[in-house]
């Protein structure tokens, strides 16, 4: 289903809702946080999009983004090494008449001479705080179908708990929408609902010379929200389309989200709903296979190249090259990138971050509703 | 700007005792060791090693190598000047041939490599298993002052009859070269790696041409004739992991050896030289609930619950419930079904093996070969394939292949 172009650019938000976060990101932003084994959250989307024939895309970064440009480089994995298009990236200038920017708005106002240069009829918008293997090209047909000015993707789903929990000086909103035959009449921010809503997953699609003309209009007004300060007071003057998408989603929001998310995988049907409709790209690592030596244990694993695993692993996510040693008990376990447990240690519902050493028969405990965090680089 | 040294690998190979592996594809693209192909290794091995120039020669079924290869960007040999060139024999104006030897190989490429005009050439070839550090050979290659050297390895000399073999002295100065000779003088056994001085090779690949009666072989022509004019010709000792590939046993014991790098000595976990390769973009692997997997090698994208024992599976392998591995190399993309017995042997790429049917067996008393399933084949449910069968077309439901 690859079409050779889309005549569309898209734009991601890395920095969106790293409040919710904290922890995982005192060194990186949401985009960069590794998920589902081998990926980071920017390749979910990165890899829809060009999956849709979406080759111009970029990454307008606010902080913390060493570890998303190295992860990034020139975006070869991504098929996004273009002459034409390919990756952008667009950090903050340091200039200080120059504010890192706040909202949407701001940050778009901040690459508008880029927006002015493209060709493309479309841009895309999106953060990266979901894992989806999204359909851009069927959104963008429904909204030219629809005749919308804008076009809002959402999902019928429970607003998070840890969302509600946001905190009100943070930038980071949520919006669930009131929809009425398919177009928003209503932009609710921040709601407390129980129940089953339309929330909002960030993606909008929009033409690009609307879009120029809008961000303009708000910037110069002071604006910063382009949920709140562009589309909801215009609900009445512009056709704001809601697409519904039904497939699977991994929505981030908060450490226990990001526990469960990567659980989840470990059901073959969520993990075939995630990854089958086509293929999510990343950085390469040239690990060897992973390696299981006489006595070790696994059971429903999911494990991805270069780790060698000795001990016992039960219910995991191990990210490449994670090292369980002989006598080990590894349980419910969410491990990144080169975590090594020791000898005899015993460890469960616990979330390592990148190269964590577990000491040899340590015992670390979480529980399901409050998994252990070991911090990047840390040895217990 | 000159090169240093350029590598020439010789990747032409049929592979012939490799049946039905190597059918759709030459012998150095063969899948290796979980999500390798034979070439990765002398390919890793020059980036290693600091060489960024490497032609690759081809001719038997090149599709596969050209493709795999691509710009070289997996081995980071993709560069402006150098990098890696897929060297296929082509037309000339005073005619065309395919290689007729080894070195006319060469020779038909020497304008390619008179453009990075280089001091040295390193030849290697495509289908050996081995991590070896061509700047260390070429320190030696300097040091003697050789016009030609040869990487050579000790083996047992009860078996030195079965290689080319180097006569040197103290010095390590080779002073004879005997082919597979019944009464052998030395047990170093030369391992196809040479390193030459580019003027003298051009030289003797000239000559060579020019001789009508000539092999065209490095080992058979270019190496005699070194000897016989004298050169200065020096033998390195290699003593680290090396295994020529080249039939069904020893490609399957090179994979088990794989598994158990404390004593093989081939260990594919070295941080310090890494094996890269084209990667398969897959998910990380699935081990199920029940499933039983005991010292194997697993790739991403495998899904396993069935039992798997001292195996390898490569990238997106499926085992079934039921099913049962054992001592097997099952390449790339192959399903194992239910109740499947599949032992002993090596299963190729996109292989189906149906359900409660029986691949290969435990080496018994006397009988240990090892089963062979050709890329792309269908065995039907209940079929049963013997041990050493080799079997490169589909097997209807309940059929037997011994």
């Amino acid at each position: 289903m690859v079409k050779s172009n889309t005549d569309a650019l898209g734009i991601i938000f890395p920095n969106s809702y790293d409040s919710l976060v904290p922890e995982l990101v005192t060194e990186r932003l949401m985009a960069s946080i590794p998920f589902a084994g081998r990926y980071r959250m920017v390749d979910f989307l990165l890899s829809s999009m060009v999956n849709c024939g979406i080759g111009n895309i970029s990454i307008v970064v606010r902080s913390n983004y060493h570890s998303l440009m190295d992860h990034l480089g020139s975006g070869r994995e991504w098929d996004l090494a273009r002459k034409n298009g390919g990756l952008s990236i667009f950090p903050p200038y340091s200039e200080k008449t120059v504010k890192i920017y706040n909202g949407r708005v701001e940050a778009l106002a901040s690459i508008m001479d880029f927006l002015k240069d493209q060709k493309e009829k479309y841009v895309f918008l999106s953060d990266a705080n979901i894992a989806v293997n999204f359909d851009f090209g069927a959104m963008l047909n429904a909204h030219i179908a629809s005749g919308a000015d804008v076009t809002v993707a959402y999902k019928e789903m429970e607003i998070p708990e840890a969302m509600k929990q946001i905190n009100t000086i943070n930038s980071d909103l949520y919006y669930t929408f009131n929809i009425e035959d398919g177009r928003i009449t209503d932009i609710r921010i921040r709601p407390q609902d129980d129940g089953i809503q339309n929330l909002s997953m960030n993606i909008y699609l929009i033409e690009r010379e609307r879009l120029i003309t809008m961000i303009n209009d708000a910037f110069v007004r002071g604006n910063i929200y382009f949920e709140r300060d562009v589309l909801s007071p215009k609900l009445n003057e512009l056709n704001i389309q809601a697409y519904r998408y039904d497939g699977y989603l991994a929505y981030i929001s908060g450490m226990k989200s990001y526990f469960d998310e990567n659980m989840k995988l470990l059901d073959e049907a969520n993990l075939d709903a995630l990854f089958s409709e086509s293929p999510i790209y990343t950085k390469i690592r040239d690990d060897n296979p992973t390696r299981y030596i006489t006595g070790a244990k696994a059971e429903n694993v999911m494990a991805a190249d270069g780790c060698i695993i000795e001990g016992e692993v039960e219910n995991c996510v191990l990210f490449r090259g994670v090292r369980i040693c002989k006598g080990a008990k590894v349980k419910n376990c969410v491990l990144m990138q080169d975590t090594v447990v020791g000898e005899g240690a015993d460890v469960e519902y616990v979330i390592t971050d990148k190269n964590v050493t577990i000491s040899a028969d340590k015992s670390i405990r979480g529980t399901d509703t409050f998994p252990v965090y070991v911090a990047k680089f840390q040895t217990v | 700007m000159a090169k240093e040294m350029i590598a020439m690998l010789l990747a032409g190979g049929q592979g012939s005792r490799l049946y039905a592996l190597t059918q759709k594809l030459a012998k150095p693209a063969v899948p290796f060791g979980g999500k390798y192909r034979i070439i990765d290794f002398p390919l890793s091995n020059c980036v290693n090693s600091g060489i960024d120039t490497v032609g690759i020669l081809t001719q038997y079924q090149p599709m596969v190598l050209n493709e795999y290869i691509g710009n070289g960007q997996p081995w980071d040999l993709d560069r402006l000047y150098g990098g890696v060139h897929v060297l296929p024999p082509y037309q000339q104006a005073s005619g065309s041939d395919w290689y007729k030897g080894t070195a006319n190989a060469i020779y038909q490429n020497i304008s390619f490599i008179e453009r990075y005009n280089p001091q040295y050439v390193i030849i290697l070839s495509g289908d050996q298993i081995c991590k070896q550090d061509y700047s260390d050979f070429l320190r030696f290659h300097k040091e003697k002052g050789a016009e030609f050297s040869v990487a050579v390895m000790e083996v047992p000399w009860e078996e030195a009859s079965r290689f080319g073999l180097m006569v040197a002295d103290e010095n390590d100065k080779i002073t004879e070269f005997q082919e597979k000779p019944k009464e052998p003088k030395s047990n170093l056994a030369s391992m196809g790696i040479y390193i030459f001085n580019w003027d003298i090779l051009k030289k003797y690949l000239i000559e060579d041409e020019a001789d009508p009666e000539s092999e065209n072989d490095f080992g058979n022509n270019i190496i005699p004739n070194l000897l016989r004019d004298g050169r200065n010709m020096y033998a390195y000792h290699f003593s680290g992991y090396w295994k020529d590939v080249g039939t069904i046993s020893s490609l399957w014991e090179a994979n088990m050896e794989v598994l158990d790098p404390e004593h093989s000595g081939i260990n594919l976990f070295d941080d310090d030289w890494k094996i890269y390769s084209r990667n398969s973009g897959m998910t990380g692997h699935r081990i199920s609930r029940g499933a039983v997997v005991e010292n194997s090698m697993i790739t991403d994208g495998c899904r396993i619950a069935g039992d798997v024992k001292h195996s390898i599976l490569f990238a997106g392998v499926t085992v079934e419930e039921g099913a049962r591995v054992e001592d097997a190399v099952i390449m790339g993309g192959t399903v194992i079904k239910s109740g499947a017995v599949v032992e002993h042997c090596i299963v190729a790429e996109n292989v189906v093996i149906g359900e409660n049917a029986t691949v290969g067996a435990m080496p018994t008393e006397g009988k240990s070969g090892v089963a062979t399933i050709g890329s792309g084949v269908y065995v039907g449910d209940n079929a049963k394939i013997g041990p050493d069968a080799m079997v490169s077309n589909n097997v209807k439901d309940g059929d037997e292949q011994w």
